[in-house]
């Protein structure tokens, strides 16, 4: 602060007494309304810039250049040969179309099954056991996909897997959960269901919990049906949570690779690689970064794409809504 | 470094031996013997071996294959290394071990070397890797070193060893590894259901030729010898099969089986000399030899499709299956002590050519020992302290004895080699019918695509093995064309392929 400036709020309400020193300035300089609040944000303002916002450009930046990790060789700059390379690439295709039908048939089935048990989950606070049946459903959501993996990789193995014995007990032939390229796909997709499924529930509970029960009340009073009731309040107010708990799963199934390394690698063939596991095959088995970073942006814009698009909806009818 | 122990003085003069009387002489020969036992610990105790790090303590990193046996003996016989630093050169050393899944192993060794970082100090490459490492000088070209230390200057048991483990780019005389362990595939076998009651007879009565029993036998057999075997030993309604093999997509667990049917059959995969691909790949006999590697998907259990070493491992340990193609290496593993002396390991099978000579060109496994090149000086002297004690006669014994496979020729050819572990012998012959693949830095692309055509025509997602072996070689083309390796670009018929 120049000698001789006004005295700012703070430094009458703290410092009542003018003090001269260096520590002193320094502390009513900290404690200037005009420089506290960047001072608050700084540390998330640095951390975002160093660990988001540098990595992201650094991303966009190598996507322009051919760079192979391995070569020795600089990286040459390439113009869009990269994003030509993906866009003519068939199997970047195949693999971006398997992705989608992958997140697609996980979100919607996450999502009713996820309603369905929040649905009777409600307002079960007298249920004798219900605190044991919540963590016990909420146990898969909280294990490392690595694990869940790898057990449900030892489940469905046809040999020794607890699965195959109880069908071989019910008198059926072995199935090859894992290795038959025909069933291979959806035995990924019921695990991440088995997984995730507690989530839709979780959102579920919460946007039951935002529903006003005295709107409840006076639709129980009208003899509203339950699918009236459903889709006029419980809807109506929980849609924003459910909405949010949809996107961060598509976001989160889009880049679902853990669960698929652990448990086929891809396989067999490539019944169920997903563009995630492409994506770490090019950038950490072949090193091929200026092409990775190319298909890292792409799959980056798809994920915006998607959040753009669910707000765009969930506005879209709030504004109609308003409107009429 | 193996280095001679001071000779003992003459105590007696000969003449004077020849005049004291027998008993005399013997006491004294005793005496002798004793202090003979001794003088080594009495030379170290009187002063160690001048080095420059004498009293310091150096903390080293090694990085390895996780899960894998020979990986894990380099850290676990490093408490002798230690023992033999602070006798020898009075310095201290400790060890600790990072380790990663082979298909992910070269990925945390190149993420943390391109950095320059001296994070592992030693790192166990996998012998594929070796232009991938030495390229980007990651790590440290070995000619000078070994040119002045003659005793890691190793007289290896075949040509093989020096060209897997320590050449790049082939055919130079550019050294970058050592071998660390030596590796073949074999087939272990169960020996007790060969033996067991009947098996013999039915086998004579289906097939109307004597069961293969001995070593000999299986050396003898070619490829249509072992399916008749391996038939004979599939029985799923009883949840027996006849062998596991590996199919996975994974890393390149399809791929070294498959080359070694090709290689075997008298095909091959690429032109070294000028990174040619197109018009090697692309043949009918190799597209023949993935027809025949497919065939032995019918004996092989459910789930096969995704089989890598550990697979074929718990399906031949639980007793699932009566043959199991594997990498010797893992051979502790896949004979626990519920199986000793119940299992052979033998040659895999051989391939006729037209004069009905039985040829076996396999691929080599095995892992060489690299030495990161952004070592400070220290730590860079520990590490070639390392690396002479590791060739020391008595380090190769107990490696072997712990079940590693040394390379040495001194000590695969000492006596009793053959008969310590059933798999040594197998080793050591198919160690002198196995070569490796590409060094080539871009290994890991090309890799990715010849894995992903092969297992899709494995699965049956891809039915032409044809047009997947020209999708392989124009792709493989392109990729080492654009490195330099390659003389011409694809051919015209390369353009807008796909799988």
């Amino acid at each position: 602060m120049e000698p001789g400036a006004p005295a700012t709020i703070n430094q009458s309400r703290d410092a009542p007494v003018a003090s001269t020193g260096p520590w002193e300035g320094f502390t009513r300089f900290l404690g200037r309304r005009d420089v506290l609040p960047f001072l608050l944000l700084a540390p998330v303002l640095i951390f975002f810039i160093v660990w988001n916002l540098i990595p992201t450009l650094w991303l966009l930046g190598l996507g322009f250049y051919r760079f192979s990790l391995t070569s020795g060789r600089p990286p040459r700059f390439a113009g869009l040969y990269n994003y030509r390379s993906i866009l003519n690439d068939s199997g970047v295709w195949i693999d971006l179309s398997r992705t989608f039908l992958f997140v697609f048939f996980a979100v919607v089935t996450e999502t009713l099954l996820g309603m369905a048990l929040g649905l009777l989950f409600w307002n079960s606070h007298r249920l004798p056991g219900r605190r044991i049946a919540l963590t016990m459903l909420f146990s898969p959501m909280v294990l490392t996909p690595v694990a869940a993996g790898t057990f449900w990789r030892l489940i469905y193995d046809p040999t020794f897997g607890v699965l195959n014995s109880a069908i071989r007990g019910l008198g059926f032939s072995s199935v090859d959960f894992l290795g038959d390229g025909r069933v291979a796909f959806a035995a990924v997709l019921g695990v991440d269901v088995w997984m995730w499924t507690p989530f839709m529930v979780l959102m579920t509970l919460a946007a039951l919990a935002s529903v006003p029960k005295a709107e409840l009340e006076a639709a129980e009073i009208d003899r509203l049906a339950w699918h009236q009731r459903l889709r006029l309040i419980v809807l109506h107010h929980g849609k924003f949570i459910l909405m949010l708990g949809i996107l961060l799963r598509t976001i989160d199934a889009f880049k679902t690779m853990d669960l698929i390394y652990d448990m086929t690698y891809g396989g067999p063939g490539s019944a169920t690689q997903l563009v995630a596991m492409t994506l770490y095959r090019r950038a950490f088995e072949a090193f091929n970064m200026g092409w990775s970073s190319a298909l890292a942006v792409i799959l980056l814009l798809i994920s915006i794409a998607f959040t753009a698009t669910f707000i765009f909806v969930l506005h879209w009818r709030e504004r109609r809504e308003a409107e009429s | 470094m193996a280095t001679k122990e001071p000779a003992l003085p003459s105590l007696i003069s000969p003449n004077e031996a020849a005049s004291l009387p027998r008993r005399t002489l013997l006491t004294g020969a005793a005496a002798l013997g004793a202090a003979a036992l001794y003088v080594p610990n009495i030379a170290r105790a009187a002063g160690k071996e001048p080095h420059p790090l004498a009293g310091q303590s150096i903390h080293m990193s090694i990085l390895g294959v996780a899960g894998w046996l020979p990986s894990s003996l380099g850290v676990d016989m490093s408490p002798d290394f230690a023992r033999y630093v602070k006798d020898r050169y009075n310095y201290d050393v400790t060890f600790s071990f990072a380790g990663a899944p082979f298909g992910a192993l070269f990925q945390k060794a190149a993420t943390s070397l391109a950095t320059k970082s001296q994070e592992y100090n030693i790192i166990i490459s996998d012998s594929q890797w070796l232009g991938a490492l030495a390229t980007p000088k990651w790590i440290v070209k070995l000619n000078d070193i070994i040119a002045q230390d003659k005793s890691l200057d190793i007289e290896w048991y075949a040509p093989v060893v020096r060209q897997a483990y320590q050449v790049y780019p082939d055919g130079t005389n550019s050294l970058y590894g050592f071998p660390q362990v030596g590796d073949i595939e074999g087939i272990f076998i169960r020996k007790d259901w060969l033996e067991a009651p009947g098996e013999a007879e039915a086998y004579q009565a289906k097939y109307g030729s004597p069961m293969p029993r001995t070593w000999e036998d299986f050396e003898k057999m070619d490829l249509d010898d072992w399916k008749k075997l391996v038939a004979f030993f599939n029985r799923p309604e009883k949840g027996y099969y006849g062998i596991a093999m590996q199919y996975s997509r994974e890393y390149d667990a399809l791929s070294c089986p498959l080359i070694s049917f090709i290689r075997s059959m008298g095909g091959d995969i690429w032109d070294p000399k000028t990174g040619q691909v197109e018009g090697i790949m692309d043949t009918p006999l190799n597209a023949k030899a993935m027809e025949l590697y497919k065939s032995m998907l019918q004996w092989n259990p459910p789930g096969a499709l995704n089989y890598f070493i550990a697979q074929v491992v718990d399906a031949f340990t639980q007793g699932k299956v009566f043959a199991a193609w594997q990498w010797v290496a893992t051979g502790a593993t896949m004979v626990p002590d519920a199986l000793k002396g119940k299992v052979m390991v033998v040659p895999p099978p051989g391939f006729k050519d037209a004069s009905g000579k039985l040829n076996r060109n396999y691929v080599i496994g095995g892992q060489p020992w690299v030495i990161n090149a952004f070592n400070d000086k220290a730590h860079m002297r520990v590490a070639l302290d390392f690396m002479r004690w590791w060739y020391l006669p008595e380090t190769a014994a107990n490696y072997l004895k712990r079940g590693g496979l040394p390379c040495d020729k001194a000590t695969l050819t000492s006596p009793g080699f053959d008969d310590i572990y059933p798999w040594n012998r197998t080793y050591k012959y198919m160690l002198e019918r196995s070569s490796d693949f590409w060094h080539d830095p871009r290994y890991a692309e090309m890799l990715a695509v010849q894995q992903e055509g092969w297992t899709g025509y494995m699965t049956g997602e891809l039915k032409d093995p044809a047009k997947v072996l020209k999708y392989i070689a124009c792709k493989q083309q392109g990729i080492l064309y654009d490195e330099g390796t390659a003389q011409t670009e694809p051919t015209g018929a390369c353009s807008g392929i796909r799988l």
